[in-house]
């Protein structure tokens, strides 16, 4: 008997060896492979998470709400007197929209007269969050939309009121959203009054940061911050946030978006815009007849 | 004790994979979309440690491979790197296991709270070396040291839902080789 079990060591150990190895290559194969190659291993990863995350849809919304609902619960105490604040600031709120019911009227009038061209492609998908990114170093979501509904790489996204982030890595039925907060995600914006243009810096904080500033100067907390289309990166004038000023003195953006409920995300759909390549034909008074043509065309038409 | 002892032993290896999906997909719940200062015990390496060293036979190096791989792709690490760093320190668990067991609790623990330090260096080290991206310094340490504050628990949870205690000295398994 105990020989038996001698001989049979003797087989199990180098075939468990073998294992071993072949498991530790493959694993490091797929880690060289992808420092090497990122776009293929992370196509690799949105088909498993697209695979993988919608069979746990049935049971991801009710432990969600279950949870979230004994949280709320346990703030059930604070409710009454939140109640009355409410009120009170709905009674402001009345007041503010009312002038901005008036602006609003008033700005339609202004754009009419002005023949402002709004741009009329900008439309959306709504999409709910399925899960986040799981853990405290990355600051993404995963949304229940994808290639399916046509969602392309690089689309912004919002909640109702401001921008939260950009799609990164879409799977048939999924995408996943890299949020403004993430450490990777820097996205072109404006300083509104001042128009100074800078670089939201996501860094692992509820409030990102603004680098690359021309002038902090004329930069103050509390200005607006937009989005634009730098490098074709976004649509221009989404809202992003509010500038402040960081505990550790650096200008920060307080987002605009609810980062606390992040429940249904808007997705937009931002068509590539037509660039003007050439540099623009010179406009001569005398020009040989056989280069004017195209020329001549366009000054008639 | 009524099935066999090879189901039994498939029984503790099928557990263990639910367990670890369970708590993949509790990390994965939406409930948190803000950044946080601080950072939660990864339990399921936590788990997947007390398993070895307790009951290393329950834990196959192909069902660590598969479960941290899947890990790494559903929590959007890089992937591959946790589970080769991961695969390693189970391995070095597993041929102490029986010098943990004959120990007291205090040198598991210790045991198992060095393979978790060498576990979050190496994965700093070798993310240094090629240049990725990294999480910061202060998240990962206040990680780790969660994790280790985090183990008693892990055993205790593994004891008491699923049974996985320290086999004594001298137990043998149903076919009357040492565990």
């Amino acid at each position: 008997m105990a020989r038996d079990r001698q001989t049979d060591e003797d087989y199990v150990g180098p075939i468990r060896r073998l294992l071993v190895g072949v498991l530790l290559l493959v694993l490091a194969g797929t880690f060289v492979v992808w420092r090497i190659d990122s776009p293929r291993i992370e196509r690799f990863r949105a088909a498993v998470i697209d695979k993988v995350v919608p069979n746990m849809d049935w049971a991801l919304a009710p432990v969600t709400g279950i949870i979230n609902l004994v949280a709320d619960f346990q703030s059930y105490q604070g409710l009454a007197q939140q109640n009355a604040d409410l009120r009170r600031e709905l009674q402001q709120m009345k007041a503010w929209k009312e002038a901005a019911l008036q602006l609003e009227q008033e700005n339609a009038k202004l754009r009419d007269l002005n023949n402002v061209r709004l741009d009329p492609q900008l439309t959306y998908v709504t999409g709910v969050v399925l899960t986040d990114s799981g853990s405290p170093f990355r600051q993404s979501v995963l949304l229940n939309i994808g290639a399916r509904d046509g969602i392309i790489d690089g689309w912004p996204v919002m909640d109702g009121i401001g921008l939260v982030g950009r799609i990164a890595g879409v799977g048939q039925e999924t995408a996943r959203v890299i949020l403004l907060t993430d450490t990777s995600s820097r996205v072109p914006i404006l300083v509104q009054p001042s128009g100074q243009h800078a670089i939201l810096a996501g860094d692992n904080s509820l409030d990102p940061t603004i680098d690359f500033l021309e002038d902090p100067d004329l930069v103050r907390p509390g200005d607006r911050v937009v989005s634009v289309s730098d490098g074709g990166v976004f649509p221009a004038d989404l809202l992003v946030g509010q500038v402040v000023l960081g505990a550790d003195r650096r200008l920060r953006v307080r987002l605009a978006a609810d980062y606390e409920r992040l429940e249904f995300l808007r997705v937009l759909r931002n068509q590539p815009r037509e660039t003007i390549q050439d540099q623009g034909g010179l406009l001569t008074p005398f020009s040989a007849p056989a280069e004017s043509d195209g020329v001549a065309e366009g000054g008639n038409g | 004790m009524a099935e066999s002892p090879i189901a039994q032993r498939w029984f503790g290896r099928f557990w263990f994979i639910v367990l670890a999906c369970g708590l993949i997909f509790l990390q994965l719940l939406p409930l948190q979309t803000v950044p946080q200062n601080w950072a939660p015990p990864d339990m399921l390496l936590a788990v997947a440690m007390a398993w070895v060293a307790r009951r290393p036979d329950l834990v196959p190096i192909v069902s660590i491979a598969v479960v941290f791989f899947l890990a790494d792709l559903l929590l959007h690490r890089p992937p591959a790197l946790m589970a080769l760093i991961i695969m390693g320190a189970v391995e070095f668990l597993r041929a102490r296991s029986e010098s943990i067991r004959s120990g007291s609790f205090g040198f598991e623990w210790i045991t198992v709270a060095l393979a978790i330090v060498a576990v979050t260096l190496a994965n700093r080290a070798i993310l240094a070396l090629t240049a990725s991206p990294q999480a910061p310094l202060s998240l990962s340490m206040i990680q780790m040291m969660m994790t280790i504050l985090a183990y008693p628990l892990a055993v205790m949870v593994s004891y008491l839902v699923f049974g996985i205690r320290r086999p004594a000295l001298g137990e043998v398994d149903a076919f009357g080789r040492p565990v």
